[in-house]
């Protein structure tokens, strides 16, 4: 036979539960848009009897009301993990199409403006001259053409090294960002594994660290694995960044000096941490699509440019070498270059138009060489080859962020079912302990009645 | 795909993805409306981009030999028409000759002023065999001084090619060498000349005769040099008319290349107009209610 009163303590525990659930859902609901939120859900237990039996006394009750057993936050570790590497590669891939995409605009072909269209004036104006080699209007077409040609080259090639520069500041910021983020998850690491040990609710702490490990995923695609005590351990190109509470930097080891130039070595990156530095390579996110873009593909497109300055410049002056300019003496340079660095330094050698060696045999009006000129070479095919793998690597690349994005997008989703706030779903728990609370408290008044009854209402026989 | 749970932040963040990605389609549509292309830049369509800088490029090539066969055909008119005066004036130097060949009619006083005549044209002559066309002489080949002939009728000119190249490796000589029409110096067509206004004067009807008949053989050299130009005139005539409609086809085919074809593209922005409207007035639909509006 259970306690007089002990129904109200059982009304007692519904309503401090149903308390309890009425935060949880008004919680979740103010929090429906914040990022990383992950929606709680309250796990109710009964209190029943006694687990060990007693060898004097039993239990005769029927249940002593409900307890809160936890709040438990919806997350599944194995998909956070796939959206984190998901992101991870789509912001490799975001970052390097943002760069690539401004370079593909300012490559311009076809147009009426880019270096192919210079090269074609420039091999008219060759034509031209051997229609009229005395002309001195003809030779300064000549110069002209080749100055706007130099001209057009030499704007690429800024687009490119602009581009470069570019980047070298944004990785300061990227490596700078990392080392801060790591350092951020550590100390979260630390408080959440003290204060879960004092029995405090973690789950903020926990939306934090999650948001974390996501962004330390698009920054440099690092892998987050969890350890048994609960603490996230983060690597970075197999490189542990963070290890329990101590966190590492991410460090530029060579290339790129403090001030974001170049130093002329090629790009390096390594993590320092208490046990030293090591170098590490493969990163993904941001920072890998920083640092492949800077040893690879700029330079890539860059070396493109030098070759093509080069070949340009080589058989021009190769054929005009075999010519005689108008004073009779045979042909000098018509472009220069320093062969370190040919795109940036190409440059038209002749400046007085009567060098230009328009003429097969010297001292006359020939036109001959001037035609072999507009002959010379086939620099078109090269350039058409550089702007045709630029194109296909960018439209690629395109595609690809396309389907990484959906793919992304998927996984998000799937992350949102379990972990988003349907608000529709709160309102019914909402409502659910609202009806409950308003029944404990209707246990309350009838437990009160019936005391009511019992003390005032009885042995009142004779009075 | 199987849905489980739906949240509200679900229903918001695919709706503006939707809505992007309709507006994406939307301005990708509008810019090639707007640019009249479809090729903005590499990356739109590399293989098209490759086709279309080498369609220029061959364009260009195109367009410079019909201008390059222009030239060339104004080289050859001034030849042709100078051509035409020489064969005129050696007809009459040799219509004169025969004149004075005439002994029995024609007196040493008249045979004189014959010979004053074949002077007259000789200088003549020689003021033909150096004509110029944009201040070159046209029979003087490559040389850089203003005559292919000086007074006492030798070639001063530096015999070369004047070429034009009128299409992919066809190169025209659009010159004549003076030597070839009017000889040199003693074997010159003005030694010849010499030759019958000395025997005229002389009353030499031997001389005459061999003077003739040198003439004669010298209007053939000249008449059949002037064949020749006619050939090659004709010749980069066709070669200026080919590359033309050469240019016109790579115009055609650049355009087809580059260019956005209006009504596809106006259907398309169309579409995409109606497909981002939908868009727009689901997100309207589905992000309004909410069981919020249905408890009292």
């Amino acid at each position: 036979m259970s306690g007089t009163f002990s129904s109200i303590n059982t009304a007692l525990s519904a309503i401090r539960y149903n308390q309890v659930a009425l935060d949880l859902a008004s919680n979740n609901i103010a929090n429906a848009n914040t990022d990383g939120y992950v929606r709680r859900r309250l796990v109710a237990g009964s209190v029943g009897g006694p687990t060990t039996p007693a060898m004097w006394s039993k239990y005769d009750g029927h249940g002593d009301g409900v307890r809160v057993v936890a709040s438990q936050r919806m997350v599944d570790v194995l998909l956070d993990g796939r959206v984190r590497r998901e992101h991870g590669t789509l912001s490799y891939l975001q970052t390097t199409q943002t760069v690539l995409k401004r370079l593909d605009d300012a490559i311009a072909e076809p147009s009426d403006n880019g270096v192919a269209a210079a090269l074609q004036e420039f091999r008219s104006s060759w034509h031209d001259l051997a229609n009229n080699p005395g002309g001195d209007a003809a030779r300064q077409q000549v110069l002209g053409r080749a100055a706007t040609l130099v001209q057009a080259i030499h704007s690429q090639l800024s687009n490119v090294t602009g581009e470069e520069a570019d980047q070298r500041v944004h990785m300061l910021s990227l490596v700078s960002d990392v080392s801060s983020a790591a350092g951020d998850l550590a100390a979260l690491n630390q408080t959440i594994l003290s204060s879960k040990a004092n029995g405090n609710d973690v789950a903020d702490l926990e939306d934090q660290r999650d948001q974390l490990a996501l962004r330390l995923s698009e920054l440099a695609g690092a892998v987050t694995t969890v350890r048994p005590d609960g603490m996230y351990d983060v690597t970075v190109g197999g490189q542990s960044l963070v290890s329990g509470n101590t966190a590492s930097s991410l460090t530029i080891a060579s290339g790129i000096t403090a001030t974001g130039d170049s130093d002329g070595t090629p790009l390096t990156l390594a993590v320092t941490g208490p046990s030293g530095t090591t170098p590490v390579t493969g990163l993904g996110g941001e920072v890998g699509a920083v640092s492949d873009l800077l040893t690879t593909v700029l330079p890539g497109y860059r070396a493109g440019l030098d070759a093509v300055a080069k070949d340009l410049a080589d058989t021009v002056n190769a054929q005009h070498a075999a010519g005689y300019d108008a004073s009779g003496a045979a042909g000098g340079d018509f472009f220069s270059y320093d062969p370190a660095d040919p795109a940036a330094s190409l440059a038209v050698a002749i400046t007085d138009t009567s060098k230009i060696a328009a003429a097969s045999v010297a001292g006359t009006v020939d036109g001959n060489n001037a035609d072999a000129l507009s002959q010379t070479g086939n620099v078109e095919s090269a350039y058409q080859r550089l702007v045709n793998s630029f194109g296909v690597e960018v439209s690629t690349l395109n595609s690809r962020t396309t389907n990484q994005q959906a793919l992304a997008g998927s996984v998000d989703e799937s992350r949102e079912q379990q972990a988003g706030v349907n608000l529709d779903e709160e309102t019914v728990n909402l409502m659910t302990a609202q009806r409950a609370y308003q029944a404990a408290a209707r246990v309350m008044s009838t437990i009160d009645e019936v005391l009511d009854t019992l003390i005032n209402r009885t042995g009142l026989v004779g009075r | 795909m199987t849905i489980g749970r739906v949240t509200q932040r679900m229903l918001a963040q695919n709706s503006l993805g939707s809505v992007q990605s309709g507006l994406g389609r939307l301005a990708k549509v509008q810019e090639q409306l707007t640019t009249g292309r479809v090729l903005n830049r590499p990356s739109d369509s590399p293989t098209a981009t490759t086709a279309a800088m080498r369609i220029r490029s061959e364009r260009a090539a195109q367009e410079q030999y019909a201008r390059n066969a222009q030239d060339g055909l104004g080289w050859l008119t001034q030849i042709d028409s100078t051509l035409g005066s020489v064969t005129d004036t050696v007809r009459r130097a040799r219509e004169v000759g025969l004149q004075g060949n005439n002994t029995g009619s024609v007196g040493q006083v008249a045979r004189d002023a014959l010979a004053t005549e074949v002077d007259g044209l000789r200088a003549d002559l020689v003021s033909q065999a150096n004509s110029t066309y944009l201040d070159r002489p046209v029979f003087g080949g490559i040389t850089s001084g203003s005559k292919a002939y000086d007074d006492a009728g030798n070639f001063v000119g530096v015999v070369g090619n004047v070429n034009r190249r009128v299409g992919d490796g066809v190169v025209v000589k659009v010159d004549v060498d003076g030597n070839t029409v009017f000889g040199d110096g003693a074997t010159s067509v003005f030694a010849e000349l010499d030759g019958l206004s000395a025997a005229l004067r002389s009353g030499n009807t031997t001389a005459i005769g061999a003077s003739l008949d040198a003439l004669a053989a010298r209007l053939d050299t000249v008449t059949s040099a002037r064949t020749a130009v006619g050939a090659t005139q004709n010749r980069v005539e066709r070669a200026a008319q080919s590359a033309t409609d050469a240019k016109a086809a790579l115009d055609g085919d650049l355009s087809n290349v580059e260019n956005a074809d209006l009504a596809a593209t106006t259907v398309e922005l169309q579409l995409a107009e109606v497909s981002y409207q939908a868009s727009l007035a689901a997100t309207s639909r589905v992000l309004q209610p909410s069981l919020v509006d249905f408890l009292r």
